[in-house]
């Protein structure tokens, strides 16, 4: 090349700087005064405070609303210390043993935001008696019971640079609850956006949180709530299903929806918001569970239904023979067989329990998959939105689960 | 129990390469990983219908397939098959000339397209920017035959080969560039990938630099067809495939010694006995909270309390999913570097003064490089700045969004004003990494994902001239950002394969030698 590049004018000296580095180094490094190393760093700590692995909670309160068959658990730390912060919307994952079960199960924290602060979240279960975990834990729940949670998770929250100022909110029944806790954040100064919400509850018995909603209503002009009732007509609310006429006729302007509610009213609402012809970006949903009637879904191998078949698992250095019901999500299979498997949403969307399918074939609703693409290419599934449809290998990650 | 030759701790560039190099020399490899799937930093996360590339920009030493780089052959190499996408140019700067003129360049990929491209910014700088460009290739070259020799290279082929890398090595970028003479708007310009590095050009050493610089330039840079998770999934299906294990969700707790020598990594989902141990993990962590205090040398305690806790820049990137086609917003490039100025060490010291000082982003679409990253008529974007490290220390954590959505507001509103690019109005999803997030995600120290600052005494050429010196604990080699190549990821790629190579070398001596 040719060139002779110099910094000082002879450019030996130059080389002789190059050769003397690491003698610079290493009698930087002598100089230092050696300290005793901790491996502690503030933004590190900062992170664990608010995405710790798990957190041991008690149950200290439980308000029952009888009319809707449901119970408000309110957690706390034992010693009264901070919960993590999170974003009104957000969901928390109990890790639950049932029997010889380890299970998870997600529920949106209703409680204010600053609660945490005072180190209490609040949840609300509804019964549902062809369940395997609320009435159990709407049973087995006493003041003091202690339980094992996640952090609180999700993106089900407003999002300033994203949603419009006004958003109209669609429950249905206990789906209330993450407008509950978006309210009181309003109400806080904790988010700032105008919030409608179309609340469908049965009748006026069951509706969860009137009260609640009524002095929020008080504190703040940002909040209106309208309960909507499909089994009652009565003065002073709506009837029937939230329909795209309920929500115009409750619009001001331009605005968001965000939706949470059964499985029901996303396939009703589904029809209903494409009335409105509204971007997808203005439309939120939470996550929805899995289907129960698996062989109703678009291209299921309707041979499988009802079957059962082998599920040999790896975990670790472990492995064990399982079977595995083609009617259930195979994240239930290893629940059922006392497996310590991740999990946290429980709709295909958190990739929590993503897990590698070695081989066997599963059934994933095409819809719903909302995988990574190299993870469709080779193999990676999410367990609780997977069904078997033949015998199965499955490697599955280690998880923490309270004995 | 089962034992192991190698255990590789993090599933990230530098663990996946260290474990491929490993398990293909036929050692059992294990490879553990705390969250449950491979990458570190080359993953991807979803947001609705689309998948979001977290942190690559570009990546260097792929090259065409008939002139492949560094990377490209260490994955022919492994047999990691991946699917790369080219990036159309090296970048677009907009920021102010030293003279105080508006500086608004698009430089492109190759040698000569630069060049030339210079030349029309900066008349009569071809013969200078030759000149340049030739030391740029000998360090290139150079800084391949020191990493491949291993901390062995031969001062005799150095001297004859590599001269003006041995007179320039030991100054810093600014330094030579005067040097040279290179006309002040060159220098302006060719300054614009500092913040890869995170250290600024009157403290970065010129060699680090021009190593990069040219990787860059030289046969131009891609990225991975389905975000880095296809590359990381790619590394990771190859490691299987030739009998490597993984265990995911698993975290390294402490390392087991037999007297002086590690024997065995405790892991949350059990203990696994190995000889040699390849932790991604920040040496003040294994120092700090993962291994006997009376192993630790005293030269480590000294080198730690000589870095003075000095890590590298606190990344912070904000994700936006538009529901338009890119053009639709005015997004014309692949690549926007703003900056308050040209001078580097003003624009580091404006950053870690806070977000009101910082006017240094990058916006990044990957949509021009590959219209298929999302859906049709969407398209994916982010914008990357550096963060000033007290500020996300000390923010609350009721404060903490605030802060998040006060730096991509800010960022927002630089790239409306100094390119017309406007997506309010278009963002169907949004996310956002804070230093807190590579904390989370990534163990390291601040979250500061590029190690410790490759600045001054502690650049890549003097790491790289004492490996044998530093980390002299045995069947214990760190690999990662931290390491001798510094950070990106294809220095983490071949810190883990440089690493890999040592680890073989003990375990030869060890294992053949009988004395295990």
């Amino acid at each position: 090349m040719g060139h002779n590049v110099k910094v000082s004018i002879i450019g030996v000296l130059d080389m002789l700087k190059f050769k003397n580095m690491s003698k610079v180094r290493e009698a930087t490094i002598q100089a230092a005064e050696p300290e005793e190393i901790v491996g502690e760093f503030a933004i590190n700590q900062n992170a664990k405070a608010l995405h710790p692995d798990y957190i041991e909670v008690v149950v200290d309160q439980i308000v029952d609303h009888a009319g809707a068959g449901a119970k408000s658990f309110i957690l706390k730390k034992e010693d009264g210390s901070p919960l993590p912060y999170f974003r009104a919307g957000q969901y928390i994952s109990l890790k639950l043993k049932i029997g010889d079960s380890f299970v998870t199960r997600a529920y949106s924290v209703s409680s204010a935001p600053k609660w945490a602060l005072e180190g209490k979240y609040a949840i609300t279960v509804k019964a549902n008696p062809n369940g395997f975990a609320a009435d159990w834990m709407l049973e087995n729940f006493q003041v003091g019971t202690r339980l094992t949670i996640s952090s609180p998770q999700g993106y089900f929250h407003y999002e300033n640079l994203r949603d419009n100022k006004n958003v109209i909110a669609l429950a249905g029944g206990s789906g209330i609850t993450p407008f509950l806790s978006m309210a009181y954040a309003i109400r806080d100064g904790a988010e700032d956006f105008r919030l409608t919400i179309l609340s469908g509850s049965r009748n006026e018995e069951s509706i969860l949180f009137r009260e609640e909603f009524d002095k929020i209503q008080a504190a703040t002009d940002k909040v209106k709530v309208v309960h909507v009732l499909s089994d009652e007509e009565k003065e002073g609310f709506e009837h029937g299903f939230i329909t795209a006429d309920l929500i115009q006729k409750y619009a001001d302007g331009d605005y968001s929806v965000f939706i949470c509610g059964p499985a029901a009213m996303y396939d009703f609402l589904k029809g209903e918001l494409a009335k409105l012809d509204l971007p997808k970006r203005l439309i939120r949903s939470e996550a929805q569970g899995v289907t129960k009637k698996v062989w109703e879904e678009p291209g299921y191998p309707k041979k499988a239904k009802g079957k059962v078949f082998k599920l040999t698992v790896k975990q670790g250095a472990d492995e064990y023979v399982i079977d595995a019901s083609a009617n259930e999500p195979v994240l239930v299979a290893l629940e059922r067989a006392g497996i310590k498997a991740p999990s946290r949403c429980r709709s295909g969307e958190c990739g929590w329990c993503r897990s590698r399918l070695v081989s066997g074939d599963v059934y994933i609703n095409p819809e719903k998959d909302v995988r990574r693409f190299a993870d469709k290419k080779n193999g990676e599934i999410h367990p609780c939105v997977s069904f078997p449809v033949s015998d199965l290998v499955l490697e599955v990650p280690g998880e923490y689960f309270p004995e | 129990m089962t034992k192991y030759d190698v255990v590789v701790v993090g599933a990230g560039n530098s663990g996946l390469s260290a474990a491929l190099r490993t398990q293909l020399a036929g050692k059992k490899t294990l490879l553990i990983e705390q969250h449950n799937l491979p990458g570190g930093c080359a993953t991807s996360f979803v947001r609705g219908r689309f998948e979001i590339e977290p942190s690559l920009h570009e990546l260097c030493d792929i090259g065409p397939v008939d002139m492949p780089g560094e990377i490209r052959q260490l994955m022919d190499e492994y047999g990691v098959q991946c699917e790369y996408v080219p990036v159309p140019d090296c970048f677009r700067v907009i920021s102010t000339f030293s003279d105080g003129t508006p500086m608004d360049v698009t430089m492109p990929h190759g040698i000569d397209a630069f060049i030339e491209k210079m030349e029309y910014y900066v008349p009569g700088s071809t013969p200078k920017m030759r000149e340049l460009f030739d030391i740029y290739e000998e360090i290139r070259q150079g800084t391949a035959y020191t990493s491949a020799c291993a901390g062995h290279a031969d001062s005799k082929v150095m001297k004859k080969k590599y001269p003006n890398m041995l007179r320039l090595g030991s100054y810093p970028v600014n330094k030579v560039f005067k040097a040279m003479k290179l006309p002040q708007k060159c220098q302006d310009i060719l300054s614009v990938y500092w913040g890869y590095l995170g250290v600024d050009m009157n403290h970065l050493a010129f060699i680090h630099y021009a190593s990069m610089m040219q990787r860059y330039v030289r046969m131009g840079a891609y990225i991975p067809k389905h975000t880095s998770h296809e590359l990381s999934s790619a590394m990771i299906e190859r490691f299987r495939e030739v009998g490597g294990e993984v265990w995911y969700n698993c975290r390294a707790e402490e390392f087991l010694f037999d007297k002086d020598k590690l024997c065995g990594v405790k892991t949350t989902l059990g203990t696994v006995y190995c000889d040699m141990c390849l932790p991604n993990i920040n040496p003040e962590i294994i120092y700090g909270k993962m291994m006997p205090k009376e192993l630790i040398p005293e030269r480590e305690k000294k080198l730690v309390a000589a870095r003075g806790h000095r890590y590298s820049a606190r990344m912070f990137t904000a994700y936006f999913c538009l529901d338009c086609d890119y053009k639709e917003v005015g997004i014309e490039n692949y690549s926007y570097f703003l900056a308050g100025s040209s001078d580097s060490e003003r624009e580091y010291n404006d950053i870690h003064a806070g977000i009101d000082k910082n006017n240094y982003c990058i916006f990044l679409c990957l949509n021009v490089a590959n219209p298929d990253i999302s859906p049709k008529g969407t398209t994916v974007c982010s914008i990357t700045t550096l963060g000033a490290p007290e500020e996300w220390s000390k923010v609350t954590q009721e404060d903490y969004v605030a802060l998040k959505e006060k730096v991509a507001t800010k960022m927002l509103k630089l790239i409306k004003d100094k390119t017309g690019i406007d997506i309010s109005g278009h963002i169907e999803e949004i996310s956002f990494a804070s230093p807190w997030t590579f904390a989370r995600y990534l163990n390291a120290p601040e979250g500061a994902v590029y190690g410790y600052e490759v600045r001054d005494w502690d650049g890549m050429m003097t790491r790289m001239m004492m490996l044998k010196q530093d980390f002299p604990i045995k069947g214990l080699r760190p690999i990662g950002a931290a390491g001798p190549r510094g950070d990106g990821y294809s220095a983490a790629m071949i810190t883990g394969s440089l690493v890999g190579k040592l680890a073989l070398k003990d375990l030869r001596e060890w294992q053949e030698g009988g004395n295990n």
